[in-house]
């Protein structure tokens, strides 16, 4: 026995044929089973054991050169390898070994380390087949290695990047999701469950419904919509923002993100990956942003990257007059339709980072006065750096332009006012100097020279001269009526005033046979100047018995009633009447006349009167039927409004 | 009863000053007659003959509206002349304007305020005060 292991040993020392190594090409020879398996499995050494002598083996020159040794000094005994292999590793060799001889569906096939000769693990993937003889014994045992070293490195470091990434996972507190779309099957990180409130085993089992009873159901509507569309290709990640339940009862808010990873042959979505981030501080944020800008007393709103509404002011539904009573979400270029390119480009300028002041637009819509408006667009940052969309806020400016025209319409009003008071200066002064001397050396000459009062043509020279007099001196009249403040206006007694006027006509009236009867109250008062209302009176009066019939006894009758804005006064008579028809509009004119066969008409006491009544805030207006009578109502202010 | 001896007339307009003379003249309002034709002028001569004592005039018909000093500003300076003498002066002027009417009224060496054209009548009712007073 000693001796015939001895020969062996030599044999492979020497380099002669082994006897197995010749056994077992002969059986390739014969067996296309061991050919085959030789094929597919012999890469990195080849073994065949007998099993009836266990101490020897014969292993190829590959099987050394994969551990680092040299085939040549290698023997060719089962112990040569057993010093090398990693004992705990041997233990399972022999358990699977025995299996196999056992069952010999079970296959030998394990994993196991050598020491290579450089010290490094060697990783073998050693599998083998028993060979027994004709009497079903166990005789020899054929194997194969393969070094998966390589293959175990990459998984060590996948593993280290898979690791690595859990950390990035971890530290970004992201929840991770996996989902099967056509078996329903999801995968949830513990993180994804923390978020609301759990652990991954309190909400186990796990599948696609659990996503469906947590996520707020107005959610998961717009989510499925969103699914629907990247399925489809038309985004290239999913994205939105949801609120879940969570286990204390409140709402929260998720980003949820993802991407199809993977699709079955007919090109229908699989394996679905994503991350949930707790986001309910940013839009907590955002709400508070939402709220302020709702309330907020100017038109100011808020705009998404997308330049849809993330909140609008009540202000900013009135100055751009927007019906739809909810514009959240909706675009505001679908909000505010037929807007120019000059609008979308100053939008896309800030959505890029600038802010836009002072831009004045004016607004034009059918049927409504043109707007003016002062736009200032500035954007707002989701983070530091991230551009979350634009703020628009917007003044409303028309009243300041069209206070701006007034104001200049004002300017031209005050030079032109100036220059009508220089004009009541010439008139009132040089021209009268100049109508005085006329008249005053008229009367001289004919004081010197008698015998020419006779001559018509000096009397007409005369009258000329006494009605341009005349002319500058209403002129002069009218001019002097100024609009007048309110503080020089003071409350008079109407019925004393109407009883002083009358005094003064009572002789005319009496010659006239004209009967005035004050019929006012004692205790009405109107806003006056004393000297203006004076004048109205003694005008209307003064026109009343002018104007009478004598085809019947005349009366002029005064009464006065007081309502909220005006003490309203009246002034009838029986008198000889207007056209209205005919007269209406220049009755108050300067120099109209409406009755050719009264002397003494001079057309100016209506114009001086309505002037002086305009000037203390009051009106006039008029009612008459021909030879039946004239009603004049003057209203005038009272201490009451 | 006493007779006007010396008038003053300030005034820039000829015509009128031609005028107020024959008027004056036709009345016979006064002895003699003194014209300036303006404030200053009636202020540089009317002075040294007032510090000098020598003849005043009794009555002085100022006209509001002149060039270099016009009426007011003749008031103020005039004034401001001690003079023993009262001499009577009245506004003459084209302007009816009750601002001015009042502002005349406001000087107490101002008479009265006189609107032009000064007729003979007004002219006379002046001469007939003058003679009232004195």
């Amino acid at each position: 026995m000693i001796k015939k292991q001895k020969e062996i040993v030599d044999s492979v020392l020497d380099g002669e044929e082994n006897y197995l190594k010749k056994e077992l090409y002969n059986l390739i020879k014969q067996e296309d089973a061991i050919f085959d398996f030789l094929q597919s499995a012999a890469i990195d050494g080849l073994w065949f054991w007998d099993l009836n002598r266990p101490e020897n083996e014969w292993m190829n020159a590959k099987f050394w050169t994969t551990l680092g040794y040299d085939p040549s000094k290698m023997p060719h005994k089962s112990s040569a390898w057993q010093d090398i292999i990693f004992k705990e590793d041997l233990k399972n060799v022999y358990e699977n070994f025995a299996r196999h001889v056992e069952d010999p569906t079970y296959p030998f096939d394990q994993v196991v380390r050598y020491h290579h000769k450089l010290g490094y693990t060697v990783w073998i993937q050693c599998r083998g087949i028993v060979w027994r003889d004709n009497k079903g014994k166990p005789s020899k045992m054929l194997g194969a290695h393969t070094d998966i070293t390589k293959l175990k490195k990459a998984e060590e470091s996948l593993r280290k990047q898979i690791n690595s990434f859990q950390h990035i996972i971890d530290g970004t507190d992201m929840g991770t999701w996996q989902w099967n779309i056509q078996t329903g099957e999801v995968v949830f990180n513990e993180k994804w469950a923390n978020i609301i409130g759990f652990s991954l085993k309190e909400l186990s089992p796990i599948s696609i419904d659990t996503w469906m009873k947590y996520a707020h159901p107005d959610d998961l509507k717009r989510s499925n919509e969103l699914l629907q569309d990247h399925f489809a290709g038309k985004t290239e990640v999913y994205e939105f923002e949801a609120r879940m339940k969570h286990r204390s009862g409140e709402y929260i808010w998720v980003l949820d993100k993802g991407k199809v990873v993977s699709r079955d042959a007919q090109g229908d979505p699989e394996w679905m990956i994503g991350s949930h981030q707790e986001i309910t501080k940013k839009k907590k944020d955002h709400e508070r942003n939402k709220l302020f800008i709702e309330q907020a007393p100017s038109a100011i709103a808020m705009f998404d990257i997308e330049m849809c509404y993330l909140a609008a002011s009540q202000k900013w539904y009135e100055v751009y007059d927007i019906k739809d009573n909810n514009v959240i979400g909706k675009s505001y270029y679908d909000v505010r339709k037929g807007l120019g390119q000059e609008i979308v480009a100053i939008h896309q300028r800030c959505l890029k980072g600038e802010v836009i002041r002072d831009h004045e637009k004016e607004v034009k819509k059918e049927n409504r006065p043109t707007k003016w408006l002062l736009c200032e667009y500035r954007p707002w940052y989701s983070d530091e750096s991230k551009i979350g969309g634009i703020i628009i806020h917007t003044a409303d400016i028309t009243k300041i332009k069209r206070e701006e025209e007034l104001q200049s319409l004002l300017e031209v009003t005050k030079d032109q006012n100036r220059r009508l008071k220089n004009f009541a200066h010439i008139v009132s002064h040089n021209l009268k100097s100049h109508s005085g001397n006329f008249e005053m050396l008229l009367d001289l000459y004919i004081q010197e020279n008698p015998h020419v009062e006779e001559n018509e043509i000096i009397q007409l020279f005369r009258k000329a001269s006494h009605n341009l007099s005349d002319t500058i001196l209403h002129l002069n009249d009218v001019v002097q009526i100024n609009t007048t403040l309110d503080e020089n206006l003071k409350p008079i007694q109407l019925k004393q005033i109407i009883d002083k006027v009358t005094r003064t006509v009572s002789a005319f009236a009496i010659e006239s046979d004209v009967k005035i009867s004050n019929n006012v109250k004692d205790n009405i008062e109107v806003l006056a100047i004393p000297a203006y209302l004076d004048s109205i009176l003694l005008n209307f009066i003064t026109n009343g018995i002018k104007y009478r019939s004598n085809k019947r006894e005349s009366f002029i009758a005064l009464s006065a009633v007081e309502s909220d804005k005006y003490i309203e006064l009246t002034i009838e008579d029986n008198g000889l009447g207007i056209d209205l028809e005919k007269h209406r509009s220049k009755l108050f004119g300067m120099y109209k006349t409406f009755h050719p066969n009264i002397s003494n008409s001079r057309g100016i006491g209506l114009f001086i009167a309505k002037n002086q009544i305009e000037a203390i805030g009051g009106d006039v207006d008029v009612e008459s039927n021909i030879d039946c009578g004239t009603i004049f109502k003057i209203y005038f202010r009272h201490e009451k409004n | 009863m006493k007779k006007i001896n010396l008038t003053c007339i300030i005034d820039d307009d000829p015509i009128f000053v031609f005028g107020i003379r024959k008027v004056m003249e036709l009345i016979n309002f006064s002895d003699g007659i003194m014209v300036f034709k303006n404030g200053q002028d009636a202020l540089d001569n009317l002075r040294p003959i007032i510090l000098s004592k020598e003849k005043l005039p009794d009555i002085i018909l100022l006209d509001l509206n002149m060039p270099v000093l016009d009426g007011w500003q003749f008031l103020e300076e005039f004034i401001k002349i001690p003079c023993d003498k009262k001499i009577i002066i009245y506004v003459v002027s084209s302007s009816i304007n009750q601002e001015d009417v009042l502002r005349a009224k406001s000087y107490k060496s101002v008479s009265d305020y006189i609107v032009k054209p000064v007729t003979i009548d007004r002219l006379k009712e002046v001469l007939s005060n003058f003679e009232k007073v004195s």
